[in-house]
């Protein structure tokens, strides 16, 4: 159904194209003939706050009650039994109470609390928009991953980053408009960044992998295997340039052959730019030290999340940064969540300071997150085990309420219990922050409407700056 | 939300009032009633009333302004049972017990309210307030007359083929069909294609291999007027074309070798399936008993020996689906699994999506809630997992004699007792150490005495000697008959919340006179089974020679191939479609003969280009004027590109995946942390043979649109972006097929006029013409200059590689990759 049929014109199709989406600023679309009609920027649905979005993915389940949901009867009452029933589904067996192995204290002018784990992170709550009362449906990582990405933990669905370059398309030139950096291949593997029935052109395009380091890391096919000079192998493209002109002739109503010779000039000039791109040496050494290139321990993310910000800088519209699988404990806790830490708060605290600096936080949306949270009961004498009912992720920039804490959980932060989010309702919110009405965000499928929503979700206005 | 149809509703409502009525003979004291008026009816009506009142709104059919609103409930039942409130689904709701039921949603209730609500359920839920209980909600009736009228739901009838003025044009009857409408909108069929583009065209097609030379030399000879007929059926006996064939199903199969999801179990049996559906297309299986033996393979009786093995290999279809194997809630896991079964198959066979109705009755097509009910209730009854705990694991079944199977359960109850035994010494061992060791934890094996440790090695030793020497036995992936029983209607899908039970059968706007209803002691599958594949079933044989047409020319007489439903696109051709429809049914459900009647049409031997009109009058080609160019598939260019260096291994069947050291656990192909191993997909095989990965699909073939195998898919997206520019720029496959075909043409061919005559009729199927080849040698002039200026040192490559980047421009051009 997506592809043009021979004879179509290529104005038709994007036409065709176009009816599937609400208020696609039709003339835009039109008006210019470049080849990746899919992925022309489009106008949103109104005004948007944010342009586009870095997702910091922390892959596991980081712990709100270690991190920021302050809980002193948690640190009171540890040893005793939950006062309350467990979820009726579980992972695993747990036992008591378990206080959290980090002092609390709040910071900055909205007074956020924030255990000594994320000291860099600290300094910037009055940039964040905590949401206290997140949940999801599901129990385990996989199903989580996929429900937090795609929306859904039962079927493979459009993951929320092709969404959004369906929507809005990209401003880049020369990159896709969805890249997700080292992303983890199981639990949820490339479902996840996948496009599902969304035209492939959305689909997130992985840079390395979770077994690549993020300076290793490349855009697949992005190199040539036989490191053959650019110059020869544009003596080779003019060549074949010449056979597909020649075979155009009598064959210039299919617009897909044109299409095809453009996608060969564009893989060229993408060829030519993304070193550079990837090449972070070319920033300040300050800028290299701020995020932690300098240190073994932050090095890997600080990349990353250097990275993300030269990615939207050149148009990408939806970046997600993997500190991929490390934020499970089960047990070792304390070790492995302060080295967890360790790795990811200066990159971020950076990347934040960055943004701002550079004005790029005011309509960049920043999420924080993993797939779910950790119980405030302990697993083993060391441990906690997985907990969608109730955790914290945080939204900082693109129109979110700077500062802000929305949400709680009960005394111990196991349920959320006021003002729950859902993930949906996070979905709905991101695409509000974005300019476009979740309810409208529509594709045509099986006969179908699909939404990123699927039949759920409500913008969280109270957090909307 | 409408769950049964409403004169069921409405009498069961006025029976439940009636009852209560009754029950509540006695009236409440005043004290009773004192307590409601003062503390809960104050706190329903600030809590409550704004969701679930008449006045307000009746979400989920539940009102609680008056008692008769409670006693007949929501969708879910009563709201409370008096006297009983671990039993109330209201008092479970606000204790936010239930994750499917949370109220208030927003925020749970202080607990002395709900203290207050406990206490007056105990007290019996005095109330007072007298009402009418509010219309099941959203009450939709089922017209079954009207919505059989839809095209989709007719029977199929054989249509008279009609008259056309231009009947020399016409080959057989689809040409007819296809020329009527054409006269009719006054447009003209566009020219025959050449020879030349016939063979590249059907060689592709048949077999997804462009032809050689030799081939194209013997075509272009034959004068025959039956030549092409012959060229067809050497095309259709070559084992290319089930491969090639094969490999559509399986795009509708979901075909995989290994979950995907959130546990990537590694199936190390599917490719019995996939082996399975390449033989079923080569040896011509009539249509009906592929899908008989897909849903109840292992009830049907056995037909000619080897028969049981490979119907039991068949029913794969019902296991290789995705499945969330690391799900904590068994129920759930087991109903995702049946919904993706019912889902498939509404998909695969039908055209259906079935799934919609798991939680509300569909709201476009007839398909209502008890429907999926009654299908899922044959799957509930069929055993497809072995294990629902975490992490979960699919049903296999053995496929030997009975005695193969006998002396492999003996071996393996050796080697689960050899690791019982194991864990035991170790535990008496750990036992036996001091606390203080104990408890510090670590590796304490090393605290263990010497002789322990001996023991342990022994048994260790003996273990893996057992687990490498289970004797000879094949598994498939396949599926069994389980308890049979009915299962209840799910509010919302979730299986917290359920209705009334539903026999277990097919959705009713497809009953038709040959069906039988599944008896009590059995699952349904086989009655499932011949209700699918019966000629009166209207959707069947239509969905097939759809998909069959789509395959063949790019895209269907129905557009949207696996949904026939109400929104999706209506037959272009509608009696034709029919006519195909009965005459696939009339030759024994023969796929090669719909093969011969396709591209036996003049439709489908037309050549590509169009008129002006034509282009301006139905841009899509929905009336078939011309034929469309397609962009090859992902298997076509890897293959092809292998075929023309003379690389391609022609080796079939069999697995490329390495066999797990455990017989108990197939391992991972990619896990956390951990990405597939990109050694498995270097081979020279072809691609179907690769493994494929749901997580993480092979990049190459993703590349280029691969089907997600995860998902029904009858069609491929056809997209044309940079990274496929990229690859073949780029790639080391790509490089060195490149590099093989210009050694090998350097080495066959003497003069550079043969060896780019050789390469154009390798790459494009024919020969170039004069000016091509002057083109060509001044790239090779250009190109071995510009080596040697850029790489001194290395001037000896320079004509090899100028040859190797002609090679490369040729498989990169879009006369090789698109197929005309």
């Amino acid at each position: 159904m997506n592809l043009p049929p021979s004879h179509l014109s290529r104005r038709d199709w994007l036409r065709q194209c176009a009816t599937g989406f609400g208020s696609v600023a039709l003339s835009h679309l039109l008006s210019q003939d470049a080849l990746a009609g899919a992925l022309q920027p489009k106008a949103p649905h109104f005004p948007a706050k944010a342009k586009r979005v870095i997702f910091l993915f922390m892959h596991g389940g980081p712990s709100q009650v270690d991190t920021f949901d302050y809980k002193p009867l948690l640190q009171r009452d540890h040893g005793k039994p939950l006062p309350f029933a467990l979820p009726r589904v579980v992972s695993s067996k747990t036992g008591t109470l378990l206080r959290s192995p980090w002092n609390f204290s709040q910071h900055g002018q909205s007074g956020a609390w924030v255990s000594d784990l994320f000291p860099h992170l600290a300094t910037c709550v009055d940039d964040l928009c905590f949401i206290h009362s997140m949940h999801c449906s599901n129990s385990r990582h996989g199903a989580a991953v996929l429900e937090l990405c795609t929306g859904s933990d039962t079927f493979i669905r459009p993951s929320m980053g092709s969404w959004i370059s369906y929507g809005l398309g990209t401003e880049s030139q020369n990159l896709p408009s969805f890249i997700t950096l080292c992303p983890n291949p199981s639990l949820g593997g490339s479902n996840a960044y996948g496009s599902a029935f969304l035209p492939a052109d959305h689909q997130g395009t992985p840079v390395g992998n979770v077994t690549t380091p993020t300076s290793r890391a490349k855009i697949p096919f992005i190199e040539n295997s036989e490191k053959t000079p650019l110059h020869l192998q544009r003596e080779e493209l003019d060549f074949l340039e010449s056979l597909n002109r020649a075979h155009l002739q009598n064959r210039a109503t299919d617009d897909r052959l044109e299409a095809r010779i453009h996608s060969f000039e564009l893989a060229f000039r993408m060829q030519a730019s993304v070193p550079d791109l990837q090449d972070l040496s070319s920033e300040s050494p300050q800028t290299q030290k701020a995020y932690g290139l300098d240190n073994p321990v932050t090095e890997n993310f600080g990349r990353q999340c250097l990275l993300a910000r030269r990615l939207i800088e050149q148009g990408v519209r939806f970046v997600q940064c993997s500190h991929s699988y490390k934020w499970d404990q089960h047990a070792s806790l304390q070790k492995d969540h302060t080295r967890n830490a360790a790795e990811v708060d200066l990159p971020i605290a950076a990347l934040l300071r960055d943004l701002r600096e550079r004005g790029l936080l005011e309509d960049t949306l920043v999420l924080w997150g993993g797939e779910f949270g950790r119980t405030p009961v302990a697993q083993g004498g060391d441990g906690r085990d997985h907990n969608p009912h109730g955790y914290t992720m945080w939204m900082a920039g693109g129109g979110v309420r700077p500062g802000f804490r929305y949400g709680q959980t009960d005394d111990y932060g196991f349920y959320a219990t006021e003002n729950k989010v859902h993930v949906h309702d996070l979905h709905a919110t991101m695409l509000h922050l974005l300019g476009m009405d979740h309810k409208r965000l529509t594709y045509r499928h099986a006969g179908r409407n699909f939404r990123l929503t699927d039949v759920h979700g409500h913008v969280v206005h109270d957090i909307l700056a | 939300m409408k769950m049964f149809p409403p004169i069921l509703a409405s009498t069961t409502g006025c029976l439940w009032v009636l009852v209560q009525g009754l029950c509540q003979a006695e009236p409440p004291s005043a004290e009773a009633l004192s307590f409601f008026e003062s503390r809960i009816r104050p706190l329903l009506a600030e809590r409550c009333y704004e969701c679930h009142s008449q006045q307000k709104e009746v979400k989920g059919g539940l009102a609680l302004d008056s008692r008769q609103g409670w006693e007949k409930g929501g969708d879910s039942g009563p709201a409370l049972v008096p006297g009983k409130p671990s039993e109330s689904l209201l008092i479970g709701a606000v204790e936010y017990h239930n994750k499917e039921m949370q109220m208030p949603p927003k925020k749970r209730l202080p607990d002395s309210e709900i203290a207050l609500l406990v206490q007056w359920v105990n007290m019996g839920a005095p109330d007072p307030r007298d009402g009418a209980a509010p219309a099941p909600s959203e009450a939709r009736v089922t017209d079954w007359e009207t919505e059989k009228q839809f095209w989709a739901f007719q029977p199929v009838l054989r249509p008279e083929v009609p008259e056309v003025k231009n009947a020399t044009w016409v080959n057989n009857p689809i040409d007819a069909f296809i020329l009527a409408r054409l006269e009719k909108e006054g447009l003209t069929p566009s020219a025959p294609a050449s020879k030349e583009t016939l063979l590249r065209r059907i060689s592709l097609d048949l077999t997804g291999l462009p032809p050689t030379p030799e081939e194209r030399k013997a075509f272009l000879d034959d004068a025959r007027p039956d030549a092409f007929q012959r060229l067809v059926d050497r095309l259709l006996e070559s084992p290319r074309y089930g491969e090639r064939w094969g490999r559509h199903w399986l795009d509708v199969a979901r075909y995989s070798d290994c979950n995907g999801m959130d546990e990537n179990l590694t199936y190390h049996q599917a490719f019995r399936y996939r082996d399975y559906v390449v033989n079923s297309f080569q040896q011509d299986k009539p249509y009906d008993q592929f899908v008989r033996e897909q849903i109840a393979g292992d009830l049907l009786p056995e037909s000619a020996p080897g028969s049981r093995r490979e119907r039991l290999i068949a029913t794969g279809f019902l296991s290789i689906g995705p499945k969330m194997l690391a799900e904590d809630d068994p129920v759930k896991l087991q109903m995702d699994v049946i919904d993706e079964q019912v889902d498939s198959i509404g998909k695969a066979f039908l055209g259906m999506t079935f799934g919609c109705a798991r939680c509300h009755d569909h709201k476009i097509d007839p398909i209502p809630t008890a429907d999926y009910y009654a299908l899922a209730g044959i799957f509930k009854s069929t055993r497809t997992m072995q294990k629902l705990s975490v992490v979960a694991r699919w049903h296999e079944r053995p496929l030997g004699t009975p005695e193969e199977v006998e002396a492999w359960n003996r071996h393996k109850t050796a080697f689960t007792e050899a690791g019982q035994a194991l864990e035991k010494e170790k535990r008496a061992a750990t036992q036996a150490l001091p606390e203080a060791v104990r408890k510090a934890g670590g590796n304490l094996e090393k605290h263990f005495p010497e002789a322990v440790r001996l023991k342990l090695k022994a048994m260790r030793e003996e273990g893996d000697r057992l687990a490498t020497q289970f004797p000879p036995l094949d598994f498939a992936m396949a599926v069994e008959e389980a308890k049979p029983e009915n299962i209840r209607i799910h509010y919302r899908g979730s299986h917290l919340t359920q209705g009334q039970e539903v026999s277990r059968g097919f959705p009713k706007i497809l009953s038709h006179s040959q069906q039988t209803p599944p008896p009590e002691n059995q699952s349904g599958r086989l009655q499932l089974a011949d209700w699918l594949a019966s000629p009166a079933n209207p959707l069947t044989a239509r969905v097939m020679v759809n998909r069959v047409w789509h395959w063949h020319f790019g895209a269907g007489i129905v557009r949207t191939p696996d949904y026939f439903g109400k929104l999706g696109e209506r037959p272009t051709h509608p009696e034709l479609l029919d006519w195909l429809a009965d005459e696939f049914v009339r030759s024994g459900w023969s796929i090669k003969h719909l093969h011969r009647l396709i591209v036996g049409s003049a439709t489908w031997r037309m050549s590509v280009s169009s008129s002006p009109k034509a282009t301006q009058q139905d841009p899509e080609n929905k009336l078939w004027s011309h034929f469309n160019r397609q962009r090859m598939d992902a298997e076509s260019l890897r293959d092809s590109l292998l075929f023309v260096a003379g690389k391609l291994d022609l080796t079939q069947g069999g697995s490329l995946i390495p066999p797990s050291k455990n017989p108990m656990d197939g391992g991972r192909l990619s896990n956390v942390g951990k990405a597939v191993d990109p050694s498995l997909f270097q081979t020279n095989r072809r691609s179907l043979y690769l493994p494929v990965v749901r997580s993480e699909v092979y990049e190459v073939l993703s590349a280029f649109d691969f089907a997600d195998p995860s998902t029904v898919s009858g069609e491929r997206q056809s997209t044309i972006v940079a990274p496929q520019a990229l690859f073949l720029m780029n790639h080391r496959f790509v490089a060195e097929n490149a590099r093989s075909m210009a050694e090998a043409i350097l080495r066959e061919e003497s003069t550079d006029d043969a060896r780019i005559q050789g390469l154009y009729l390798r790459v494009l199927g024919r020969t170039a013409r004069p000016e091509e080849r002057e083109a060509a040698l001044r790239f090779l002039t250009r190109y071995s200059a510009a080596w040697t200026a850029a790489q001194p040192e290395r001037t000896s490559e320079a004509g090899l590689r100028s040859w190797q980047s002609l090679c490369r421009s040729l498989l990169s051009s879009n006369e090789f990759l698109f197929v005309e």
